[in-house]
């Protein structure tokens, strides 16, 4: 049995036999897959692991440096990465910033709920997935967590002992699911939709008619709201209603709150940087503080940077092609087990461990749980080693 | 696309003449659905020339018969993204593994009837299904929880 570090569910029981990985998704079989791993490169020719270690060394010795990534590696690795940033006073960045950073940083301050997703499936009655497309983006969310799994006290089936809601701008793959003892909520404003709940408490008629059945299937108990990335969009910024929604709600019934749809480990950076420094993202070691302009992208199109560790992550084909393109302007180091678009344009590429094959480290799932991934094979070039020593040439 | 008896029985001569055994021309079409009978127990049609063209389309239509297992469960692994909902709805894994596949981890019986391999779900042992055998249900669990299609059953 190994994790799977494919996406955030960190799922625990992935076999592999003769070749083949079973109980993985798609998406999670795909990490498995060694057959593009990384070679040592310096300016695009082959060389070995040191040279390149080397090189990047006097590449970030120098000038305004990002360290941008981080969420697919280990919370080991991360502490050495952030400790380097701190050294060369560096900016810090990671996806977080564009993907579900905000809900992070609101359940870290303790301004809404959150519980485990262990809980969720022994207690949960209402499943609420708002603004995500879980089947697509996290295919064994459902089948293991929230909606299809029996538990604890919700042991009579999806069918009598669980509520699905789905609230999406489109019928996605999801909401094909919410048939019998469920509801899908067209949404073309998320707002309205937050409105519609305090709407509803109030006894007033919601503007989303279909929120007062919710309400009263809340009522009678256990419920959790996952949170994507169509929600963060959708709200932009607007979170006062949103907090004061949960507020509301758990004065009358028991909500929750857990963002979904995200990198392996980028709940782990997040609370990490937030433990250290108050913020969870977008920090700048030489200021001392954390501001919308220290995001990665926005360090990039304003050129305050000359160089940038990008580590366990592909900006080139994650971010806009405005973007990405003054990357190959700057020097750019990438650690990465896999080639990607990114260490194709990178001056130096220094491959590091695949993590639950051959390396592995503390996780953090998307509820917070830690979990201690154990590897297959050890590997020298892991990296934790891989970011010491480039923390001791530095 | 669920093929129907009256589909079937549409090409069927439909003179009722007994000779594959059933009373029916009607009755033939649905045994030749579930694959009680063959095609080639319908002698006419392949005797007589003026049943030609229909026969070619029968054919055609049963094509899909061929690559479907025992109970009409035809996987498309194509469509399928390995979510194992299919998995973890099936009745018959929830009573056999309640620990395992009925609470949502991977199978830890050695004979499941689906199991998620390299990212899609395969079928390994159709003699667990209920719409396996003579006195069979006809479940549609999880094809009900397969938002992509990837599942579909040969009557619908």
């Amino acid at each position: 049995m190994v994790f799977c570090t494919g996406c955030s569910c960190l799922c625990p029981d992935i076999r592999i036999e003769n070749g083949r990985v079973y109980n993985a998704c798609r998406k999670g079989s795909s990490i498995f897959n060694e057959k593009k791993r990384a070679k040592p490169t310096v300016n695009g020719k082959e060389t070995d692991i040191e040279t390149a270690i080397e090189r990047a060394a006097e590449i970030l010795s120098s000038g305004n440096v990002a360290i941008y990534g981080l969420d697919t590696i280990p919370i080991e690795a991360q502490k050495l990465a952030i400790g380097l940033a701190e050294e060369l006073e560096a900016y810090i960045d990671d996806n977080s910033s564009f993907c579900l950073g905000d809900f992070v940083e609101m359940i870290l301050r303790g301004e809404i709920p959150s519980t485990t997703l262990d809980d969720v499936k022994n207690n949960a009655y209402v499943i609420f997935y708002w603004g995500t497309d879980p089947y697509n983006s996290l295919s064994r969310h459902l089948s293991l967590y929230t909606y299809y799994p029996r538990g604890g006290k919700r042991q009579r089936g999806y069918e009598e002992d669980r509520f699905l809601v789905v609230a999406d701008i489109r019928k996605s793959h999801t909401a094909k699911l919410a048939k019998k003892n469920a509801r899908f909520i067209r949404v073309d404003d998320d707002l309205k939709l937050v409105e519609s709940f305090i709407q509803a408490m109030e006894g007033k008629a919601p503007q989303y008619p279909d929120v007062a059945r919710v309400l009263s299937e809340m009522k009678k108990g256990y419920s959790v709201i996952f949170g994507g990335l169509g929600l963060k969009y959708g709200l932009n910024g607007r979170y006062e209603e949103f907090t004061e929604m949960f507020r509301r709600l758990n004065e009358i019934t028991e909500v929750y709150f857990i963002p979904s749809g995200f990198h392996s480990n980028m709940r782990g950076f997040n609370e990490l940087l937030f433990e250290k420094t108050g913020y969870i993202n977008r920090y700048s070691f030489k200021e001392g503080v954390s501001k919308a302009e220290f995001e990665f992208s926005r360090l990039l199109i304003e050129e305050k940077i000359d160089s940038a560790l990008i580590i366990g992550s592909d900006p080139v084909n994650s971010l806009p092609f405005e973007v990405s393109r003054k990357l190959g302007e700057i020097n750019t180091v990438v650690v990465d087990p896999l080639n990607s678009l990114t260490s194709m344009i990178a001056d130096v590429v220094i491959p590091s461990a695949l993590t639950p094959i051959g390396q592995g480290g503390t996780m953090m799932r998307s509820d917070g749980v830690r979990v201690k991934v154990e590897p297959l094979r050890e590997e020298e070039w892991t990296d934790v080693k891989v970011l010491t020593s480039l923390k001791e040439m530095v | 696309m669920p093929i129907t008896p009256m589909e079937v029985y549409k090409l069927l001569p439909k003179t009722n003449c007994r000779k594959c055994g059933e009373t029916t021309c009607m009755s033939f079409a649905f045994k030749l659905i579930n694959r009680e009978k063959t095609l080639e127990e319908c002698t006419p049609l392949f005797e007589d020339t003026k049943y030609s063209s229909q026969l070619k389309d029968l054919q055609n239509l049963l094509e899909p018969l061929k690559e479907a297992t025992e109970t009409g469960l035809i996987v498309d692994e194509d469509l399928c993204s390995g979510c194992a909902n299919c998995v973890v709805v099936c009745p018959v894994h929830a009573s056999d593994d309640p620990y395992g596949m009925g609470s949502g981890l991977g199978p830890t019986i050695d004979d499941p009837i689906l199991r998620i391999e390299d990212g899609v779900v395969r079928v390994v042992n159709m003699k667990k299904c209920r719409r396996y055998g003579k006195n069979r249900i006809l479940c549609v669990a999880c094809r009900e929880n397969c938002p992509s299609d990837a599942i579909r059953f040969l009557e619908g």
